[in-house]
């Protein structure tokens, strides 16, 4: 199974799963505190935000916060990519696009699953590559040099040395998420948190056919949601304070990172300027060269994508660093590595 | 990890950043919207706490066994939006008597103590709201004999005057909605003229502690 639909078929689950709550007496609970019954998982942020809010400390919130933490440092930023429904949401956008020419299934699942649609054309020269190995591999770096650069992918390109900084409006959003709560004593980011909006939604139109329920809530909720999924296109990696707790948090995070066998890497092994690892990145992380890449390693979602794409199946996502028999380095050897690969690579783009 | 050549911040970040986080802080202003007094399930009844420690996450309402616990709406105010109230329309509040002994799930699951009953709380000296009797929509009041109201209410807080007509005993009601999510004053053909909700219905309390009525004057 193609592992962008395995990542659509979790969060489908999950919200399946929350929808069934609904309609039962379970107690599951949202995201915004999911679980069952009386013991849930809550979202940290609402954690806080209602403790800053209401002032006091709360026994169930501190140890969810805690379980949390010790959730991120293991897994990263992974809820983004497999649980969150919003980057499900922002698939609809191909829907309102004007040009949906180019709708092979390639094409659709490159869209929304980050904010960079450029990598779209780079991907159908990755899926050339990887299905057969020896001559295709040329033409595959002939056609990905071509179409990536006139792209203007700065994200992939060393010469463009724009990085992405490690404060971001998300973590200003964070910070004044916390602020507005302690000073106004309500969570005010859960007004328009997409995440909870979402659910909001399903309970509302739940309830409007099950009940009769009508209300205003269900167009200010949905109007609400399609301005912040919609438009807001960069709304993931630049505004979510979510995202930024947990890329904060993901900086100590040292499992399941991308891990490089050199030993079948093709720029290692051969000498190829290969970098499909880099292009199927949705947070633009370069795997194999996490000095040079634009986004900084904190920023991996664990989707997959990179394991995906790599010609030789030599990018590993391991438990612990180094851990797999492959002979894989960490990701520091990754970028040790890669003190070789661009000069490898200069050579190449000189002659 | 070349974490030191990073840029720490760039300009455009820093711009859109502040503006983000002052629209953010912007949306606190809210607090300041009056906002309607709403029924609160059990545990829920000083107003400002479940507004400040209510994180929207809707496990009230899904647990709630009698399911009269419902999101409130933008009507409602919008800070109120989102967060639990009360709905008699189909069953009643029994502090979860049948469903767990007397212990209001409601307030087992609340994972930030937005509803949090304070120590001693107990069905009778919890007030939800007071039971607010219209007669003019009231088929009690035309003389048909209905006492469905009379009838259902726990807590003996209503009693039936010399017509066989109910009325409501306010010091002694509570507020849990059985004369409410029993009373066919709409169901059983509209009777009375321009009749919009039940007879009976249960008021919120205001901050201060009064009833906000709907017809009379208090």
């Amino acid at each position: 199974m193609r592992i962008a639909s395995l990542r659509v078929l979790v969060a489908l689950a999950v919200i399946a799963l929350i929808t069934i709550g609904f309609v039962t007496n379970i107690g599951i609970g949202t995201l915004s505190s999911f679980g069952w019954s009386d013991i849930s998982i809550l979202c940290p942020l609402g954690a806080l935000t209602t403790m800053l809010g209401a002032k006091i400390l709360v026994p169930r919130a501190l140890i969810a916060l805690v379980i949390v933490v010790i959730l991120i440092v293991l897994v990263g930023r992974a809820f983004c990519s497999w649980v969150c429904p919003v980057p499900l949401l922002q698939k609809l956008r191909a829907v309102f696009r004007k040009d949906s020419k180019l709708t092979t299934p390639d094409e659709e699942s490159t869209v929304g699953t980050g904010d960079t649609d450029t990598t779209a054309t780079c991907r159908s020269a990755a899926s050339l590559k990887t299905q057969s190995t020896a001559p295709p591999r040329v033409a595959g770096k002939a056609e990905k040099a071509s179409l990536c650069h006139s792209n203007g992918d700065a994200s992939n390109c060393s010469s463009c040395a724009q990085k992405r900084g490690t404060l971001d409006p998300r973590h200003f959003v964070l910070g004044g998420s916390l602020l507005s709560a302690a000073l106004f004593g309500f969570p005010v980011f859960c007004l328009i948190c997409p995440i909870g909006l979402s659910f909001a939604a399903i309970l509302l139109v739940v309830r409007l056919f099950s009940e009769g329920d009508l209300t205003w809530s269900i167009v200010i909720v949905l109007l609400l949601l399609t301005v912040e999924v919609l438009i807001f296109r960069k709304w993931c990696s630049q505004i979510c304070p979510l995202s930024a707790f947990m890329s904060l948090l993901a900086k100590v995070n040292r499992t399941f990172r991308p891990a490089i066998n050199k030993a079948t890497c093709l720029e290692t092994a051969k000498g190829i300027d290969c970098g499909l690892c880099a292009k199927a990145c949705p947070e633009d992380i370069d795997p194999r060269h996490p000095k040079r890449s634009y986004a900084p390693m904190s920023e991996c979602t664990k989707c997959l994508e990179c394991a995906k794409a790599c010609p030789t199946k030599a990018l590993r996502l391991p438990f612990l660093p180094g851990s797999r028999a492959n002979g894989a380095g960490s990701d520091d050897s990754g970028g040790l590595g890669g003190s070789g690969g661009p000069n490898t690579s200069e050579q190449e783009r000189a002659a | 990890m070349g974490e030191s050549e990073r840029p720490g911040i760039t300009r455009r970040s820093a711009v859109v950043g502040a503006g983000a986080a002052a629209v953010v802080l912007g949306l606190g202003g809210f607090r300041f919207l009056p906002t309607e007094p709403t029924l609160r399930p059990p545990g829920g009844q000083a107003t400002d706490q479940v507004v400040s420690a209510c994180i929207r996450c809707e496990k009230c309402y899904e647990i709630c066994p009698r399911e009269v616990i419902v999101p409130s709406h933008i009507e409602a105010g919008i800070l109120n939006m989102r967060t639990p109230t009360l709905d008699f329309s189909g069953d009643y509040c029994d502090w979860c008597g049948e469903a767990n002994n007397g212990d209001p799930l409601c307030d087992k699951v609340c994972p930030t103590l937005a509803l949090r009953l304070p120590e001693g709380a107990s069905a009778k000296n919890t007030i939800i709201g007071v039971a607010e009797l219209y007669t003019t929509w009231c088929l009690a009041y035309k003389l048909i004999g209905c006492r469905f109201c009379y009838d259902a209410c726990p807590y003996e807080a209503m009693e039936l005057d010399g017509n066989n007509r109910p009325y409501v005993l306010n010091d002694r009601c509570n507020g849990c909605g059985a004369c409410e999510s029993v009373c066919v004053s709409l169901q059983s053909g509209s009777i009375a003229e321009g009749a919009d909700e039940r007879a009976i219905i249960v008021r919120p309390l205001r901050q201060d502690g009064s009833v906000l009525y709907r017809w009379k004057p208090s």
